[in-house]
């Protein structure tokens, strides 16, 4: 049997969480939702106030996926306001025969992610805590929960993930934490479906190994 | 089997944690950027309408100013004495003669006769068939004035 490495208490708060991830913020259901094609034809006319709307039913997991891809807000912020930027000058050529328009959104953000990671990659090597920012949002939550064990053992994790070369960083960060199924993933990618099975397989491997090393270190 | 069960729970953890939406400030930076875009692709509509219409306009102006004056009516009928004959009182005695030159002209829409005095030789360049004894006299002959004040064919009274 396999030692025990870690130990994560699932919380009643996480399922809450998981339904939230693609909720339609507050201010989407005091008006009636529009389709998404609608709020792209109508923003590429001019209306700010489809953009908007369109801007807050998309935005959350935009920014998720650039703050888990990165460990950066500072990151996150600028991928997520580049995506929307791309939307308003070119988002009239969004096909939804071709994917969903969360699966368009998650391609564009990935493009922005892992060029900002490319840039910077330099400076976030001599960095001690490349996502020291990201790391302070989650304990301060987490000292709310007061539970510090399992918040060291979040905080591995959340190394290990950052740690994983992109390639299979971004597959665990779709399927695994924004619960995305392979073919989504796979037009995200611009892969075979295959691939994302297989590298998804390796990334847990590559982040079991790692918290396997980061708890033998605390030991 | 135990270990993967455990990490899918870890990264499940993980996921619940951290912000759920972007700051406001990226929502009011892209509210900016979008304004301006906005009115930029405005002034990109406007601009080469309007670009359009000014060419338009100078181009209306130019013919305006430059459009062909009216011709006088031959010179053989503005040295004649003018004047109007009500259709009614026309005492006709031959039928209208069509000008050479007024086939080019546009097509009638309106017209006028006016009587006029004129020398037998300049109906003879007219193309009126008058006989060659009578080529020194004038002749009483009615005009026929398009809307443009131009002459489109004559006719010989007596």
């Amino acid at each position: 049997m396999a030692a025990k490495i870690w130990n994560f208490f699932p919380r009643q708060t996480e399922s809450i969480a998981k339904a939230d991830a693609d909720r339609p913020n507050q201010l989407m259901l005091e008006s009636p939702s529009r389709s998404d094609g609608d709020l792209l034809r109508l923003l590429s006319a001019g209306d700010e106030k489809a953009f908007l709307e369109f801007y807050r039913k998309h935005q959350g997991f935009v920014y998720r996926f650039a703050l888990q891809m990165s460990g950066s807000t500072e990151i996150a912020e600028e991928v997520t306001q580049d995506v929307f930027v791309v939307v308003m000058n070119s988002g009239s050529r969004y096909d939804s025969e071709r994917g969903s328009m969360q699966a368009f959104l998650y391609g564009i953000a990935r493009n922005f992610v892992l060029r900002a990671l490319e840039r910077e990659r330099p400076y976030i090597t001599v960095l001690d805590d490349p996502a020291g920012d990201y790391a302070a949002q989650m304990v301060a939550e987490e000292d709310i929960l007061g539970d510090l064990a399992q918040n060291e053992r979040l905080q591995a994790l959340r190394k290990a993930v950052l740690a994983l070369p992109p390639s299979y960083r971004e597959v665990l960060v779709l399927c695994d934490l924004h619960e995305r199924d392979y073919a989504e993933a796979a037009i995200t990618i611009g892969c075979a479906i295959g691939t994302v099975r297989s590298r998804l397989h390796r990334a847990r491997a590559l982040l079991a190994e790692k918290m396997r090393a980061s708890e033998r270190c605390a030991v | 089997m135990n270990e993967n069960r455990e990490l899918l729970e870890g990264l499940q953890a993980l996921a619940a944690l951290g912000p759920r939406e972007a700051p406001l400030r990226v929502e009011e930076r892209l509210k900016v950027e979008f304004r301006k875009r906005t009115r930029r692709r405005n002034l990109m509509t406007w601009l080469p309408t309007s670009s359009i219409a000014a060419a338009a306009a100078a181009v209306a102006l130019f013919l305006w100013t430059h459009r062909e004056k009216p011709k006088p009516a031959p010179a053989v009928v503005a040295a004649v004495s003018m004047s109007g004959v009500p259709a009614a009182e026309e005492d006709t005695i031959a039928s209208f003669y069509p000008l050479p030159e007024a086939e080019a002209l546009p097509a009638l829409e309106n017209a006028m006769v006016v009587r006029v005095q004129l020398p037998v030789s300049s109906l003879q360049l007219m193309g009126v068939p008058v006989g060659e004894e009578r080529a020194g006299t004038s002749v009483q002959a009615d005009l026929l004035l398009g809307q443009d004040g131009l002459a489109r064919a004559v006719r010989l009274v007596q």
